[in-house]
């Protein structure tokens, strides 16, 4: 019975996102609103921005990279203290095993 | 109608990889089964923000002499490859830690199926 309810949750979960799909653009047409250089506002999106200055401002040719590692850096460095906090969590767990035995 | 499907399908098909992970995480009974799901789960959303990103006739974010970077439209929006690149990392990260929680559980309770593992609690 149980089992029936999760089912049916799922499928409503697939049918509802397939039914939002509908109204998303063409994937990768260059007319859409997400690949314009100007946002409906008129104001120009960051990724053209980083397109065109990227090279100007690290001098990398990878864009992806200079979006991490210069525009983004902080991020990145809180990213790295919850790969840290991770691995930390994980010695825990199981070194706590290990002083149980 | 066959543009509309050649347009939808990337998003039909993580749809259904969207489904799998649902499936794996709510009526699977193995703790590393429902792991699985979630990991399904999450590369399904990755897939959705990459699939967004993509760009005919464009290239990678990568400045080539080839293309110039004044024509925004030759190279592909970075900013969805590295915020992916970001949840990657982290859904790793959090995988890791789901897998030692695993290990703790079955030390202790020697089982990974949860309708046991319920009865053992209590």
């Amino acid at each position: 019975m149980k089992n029936y309810i999760q089912l049916f949750l799922i499928i409503c979960f697939t049918a509802l996102l397939l039914f939002a799909s509908m109204a998303l653009p063409y994937r990768g047409d260059v007319d859409n609103q997400m690949n314009q250089e100007t946002s409906i506002t008129g104001t120009e999106v960051p990724g053209n921005y980083y397109v065109q200055e990227a090279y100007h401002d690290a001098h990398t040719n990878n864009m992806v990279t200079v979006v991490l590692g210069d525009y983004r850096s902080i991020d990145t460095l809180g990213e790295q203290i919850v790969i840290f906090t991770a691995g930390m969590i994980c010695f825990l767990l199981l070194r706590k095993h290990r002083e149980d035995e | 109608m066959i543009d509309f499907v050649l347009g939808h399908y990337a998003y039909w098909f993580t749809i259904i990889l969207l489904a799998i992970g649902l499936y794996g995480m709510l009526i699977k009974d193995n703790l590393v089964k429902k792991i699985i799901g979630l990991s399904i789960f999450q590369t399904g959303v990755i897939l959705f923000f990459v699939s967004v990103a993509s760009k005919w006739d464009a290239t990678v974010p990568v400045k080539s002499e080839a293309f110039p970077i004044t024509e925004v439209s030759n190279y592909m929006n970075p900013l969805p490859h590295t915020l992916m690149l970001t949840a990657i990392v982290v859904g790793v990260a959090t995988l890791g830690v789901a897998f030692a929680l695993l290990i703790t559980i079955y030390n202790r309770y020697e089982t990974l199926n949860e309708q046991e593992l319920l009865e053992k609690i209590q």
